[in-house]
């Protein structure tokens, strides 16, 4: 006679000593786990090596016929390219510092999570073909071979990781874990697996310069309708010069700020900027991208999306240039620029220089590149704005550090400076969520796709947590950030885990209370939303008195 | 009645803890738990959170049904997004009951008052179960709005462009 199984059985509560071991436990492909596959035609057409069509949640994934020895290929050849690669498969000894400092470990506490175990599935592959003793004895020292099971691990934890390092943080050899998943997403690029979110944005950046693939035409058109909003809100069209040669100054920033709420508001908070400074600067519609997916792809394909910079800056014959609000893009200008494609054009000054301070951004003589809020701290530092914090008086704020600008360029006290210059009320999230320890978002590194939000959801929730925890304390309702993934992931992050706080970048606030020369009184803020604590005009006051 | 629940408090909410840790991996237990900091460790955190208010409200305390909403939040939250069906996410809930039969119910052997009372307090962890199963359906709605929320934002100015441009079949006139 069948029974119903109690609750306990339905929860399946695991015996207290399981009989596989953590490296033989396979994931489940379930949906919202998984990032949907790139299309076979965008792979044709950036030329990746075996093009397939494939489904992450199927048996067969179609991999080309000679898939181990493609692999075992790829990884050797990547071990004699990176010598860090090398170091980082030898020197590990397993102390486990990293082990709790994932925010995918603990949102999802699957212990392939904690960065360790996710380079040692990489790591118990490199023991069998190059250790000694991997060779011998096998399983005994957790060496293993490839099989299709294990293609689909290195897939599945790949893109549960969002290369933010804060493990490598921990790491006492300064291991760099978002190196391995760099690699292993390489190794999987090389039997034609890929994510669409990735890849799509790879190939409108190939051909048209931006993520969305929007023409110059439309670019320059949104942009347009950005700068009209601005003068309706302030009474003053900002400029928005593009493609014009002779200027001092180009400006890239992230696509996500056209196109994208409310990635857009931060992007009009740098039209007002540069317009109140009469600043001699270019947009370009080629180098219409920050970002660069590429840097989740593949080292080359990183490479060439980020060539546009330095060549569109050769052909406008910009002295410098500065770079908006993006995470992943100063990572790859700090650390892999140079190598990439340095050194800068020789057109370019030595060391970029601020022409309304003349402060020498010595930090970026290599690369020739400033970051916004670096540049912007600088003009506060020099009081050349005009700013009126209470603007931003209903605003109770805190700053999310975002992983690359934190710990890939050390950007920790700019973006602090610029918010308490603009805001009056800022606080401190707890001091291990912020600074070098932040939290990532929880999508970063191409992981900001729909599909996967309950699986964002639960990455982001350390962030998300924290960010409650000051809501409830300090009444916090804002949070600032300088990442244009942020602005997209952050509002529904903040939407499940501490609902009522919003989402801007730091230069939408520096715009709010930027006070301009010659401009209308100010009613709205940038969302054209009205700002609560505006005096009412004389005529009002009189109504009222009456 | 009070001294039959609030005797052993802390053993069995501790022991309703452990049975919710050990609803995760071998090698994830040991972490949650040995981390107090509720930033470094915030699964363990919101567990206890949740642990202690529950057991308050089942025992009988004076505690209402807002009070248990708020301190379950983060929990319910945390189990609507982590792996595992609805069922095995909130049926967690359930795990205390046999803890409290194996360490309350054998006290009330003999008393028809003591063994009511129990009865009654399995009953609120009914009542518990259900005010966490509304809210784990809020959540799951809330995720959904968020897909479709991001994907609408991610091209807004896209769309508001071609309304413009008269690239819309709503508009083709392209007046805005």
């Amino acid at each position: 006679m069948a029974k119903l199984p109690t609750p306990q059985e339905l929860v399946a509560s695991r015996p207290d000593f399981p009989e596989q071991d953590w490296l033989d436990v396979k994931p489940q492909f379930t949906p919202g786990s998984y990032c949907y596959p790139a299309k076979k035609e965008t792979m044709e057409l950036l030329h990746m090596p075996n093009p397939h069509d494939w489904d992450p949640a199927a048996e067969d994934w179609n991999l080309p016929e000679d898939w181990e020895k493609i692999l075992c290929d790829a990884f050797a050849e990547r071990l004699e390219k990176h010598r860090s690669l090398k170091l980082f498969m030898d020197i590990c000894v397993r102390c486990g510092a990293c082990a709790d400092k994932c925010h995918f470990f603990l949102g999802t506490n699957d212990p392939k999570n904690m960065p360790v175990l996710r380079a040692e599935l990489l790591r118990s592959l490199y023991r069998r073909d190059y250790t000694m003793l991997g060779k011998i004895l096998g399983k005994k020292v957790g060496a293993r071979g490839w099989d299709k099971d294990v293609v689909k691990e290195l897939f599945y934890y790949a893109y549960q990781c969002t290369e933010c390092r804060r493990c490598s943080l921990f790491c006492p050899y300064g291991i760099d874990t978002a190196e391995i998943t760099a690699i292993v997403r390489e190794l999987l690029h090389e039997v034609g697996l890929g994510i669409h979110w990735i890849m799509d944005p790879v190939k409108n950046c190939s051909f048209t310069g931006n993520h969305l693939g929007i023409q110059p035409h439309s670019f320059v058109e949104i942009v347009e309708m950005l700068a009209d909003d601005c003068e309706t809100i302030t009474g003053i069209r900002p400029k928005t010069p593009f493609n014009e040669k002779g200027h001092e100054i180009l400006f890239i920033t992230p696509s996500g700020d056209v196109f994208a709420d409310p990635g857009i508001y931060t992007f009009m908070g740098y039209l007002m900027l540069f317009h109140e400074l009469d600043l001699d600067y270019t947009f370009s519609t080629y180098a219409s991208e920050g970002g660069n997916f590429g840097s989740f792809t593949t080292f080359n394909m990183a490479k060439k999306l980020n060539a546009k910079m330095y060549a569109e800056a050769e052909r406008l014959g910009a002295k410098w240039i500065l770079g908006g609000e993006c995470g992943h893009m100063w990572r790859v200008i700090n650390q892999y620029m140079a190598t990439y494609n340095g050194p800068a054009p020789s057109c370019m000054m030595d060391v970029p220089t601020s022409p309304i301070t003349g402060t020498k951004f010595t930090n970026a003589a290599a690369t020739k590149m400033v970051h916004i809020t670096e540049f912007t701290a600088d003009l506060i530092k020099h009081n050349k704005l005009n700013l009126d914090p209470s603007r931003n008086d209903h605003i109770i704020t805190t700053f999310h550090d975002s992983c690359n600008p934190a710990r890939g360029m050390g950007l920790l006290e700019e973006p602090r400076y610029v918010l308490k210059a603009v805001c009056n009320n800022f606080v401190e999230m707890p001091e291990n969520t912020i600074r070098e320890q932040t939290f990532c978002c929880g999508a970063g590194s191409g992981l900001n796709t729909e599909e996967i939000m309950e699986l964002r959801m639960r990455s982001g929730m350390p962030r998300g947590n924290a960010l409650r925890y000051v809501q409830e304390k300090y009444g916090v309702n804002h949070m600032a950030c300088v990442c244009a993934i942020d602005r997209a992931t952050l509002p529904p992050l903040a939407n499940y885990w501490a609902p009522g706080v919003t989402v801007s970048g730091l230069h939408e606030l520096v715009a709010n209370a930027l006070v301009m020369k010659g401009e209308c009184k100010r009613t709205m803020d940038l969302r054209q939303e009205d700002l609560p604590n505006v005096e009412p005009d004389e005529t009002e006051t009189q109504v009222e008195g009456q | 009645m009070n001294a039959l629940f609030q005797d052993q408090r802390d053993e069995i909410v501790n022991a309703w803890v452990e049975a919710v840790f050990n609803t995760y991996a071998l090698e994830t237990t040991g972490f949650l738990r040995t981390q107090n900091d509720p930033f470094a460790n915030p699964v363990a955190h919101m567990t206890r959170e949740a642990a202690g208010i529950v057991y308050d409200a089942v025992a009988g305390e004076d505690v209402d049904p807002a009070q248990v909403k708020k301190a379950i939040d983060r929990f319910v939250k945390l189990r609507a997004v982590q792996d595992g069906t609805p069922g095995q996410n909130l049926g967690v809930f359930l795990l205390l009951k046999p803890i409290l039969r194996k360490m309350v119910l054998p006290r009330c052997s003999g008393s028809d008052a003591l063994t009511s009372y129990y009865l009654e307090a399995e009953s609120r962890l009914d009542s518990v179960m259900l005010l966490a199963f509304d809210m784990y359906t809020a959540d799951r709605d809330i995720i959904a709005e968020s897909r479709i929320t991001e994907i609408r934002n991610q091209h807004a100015q896209l769309v508001r462009w071609a309304q413009k441009v008269g690239g819309s079949p709503l508009n083709p006139a392209g007046k805005e």
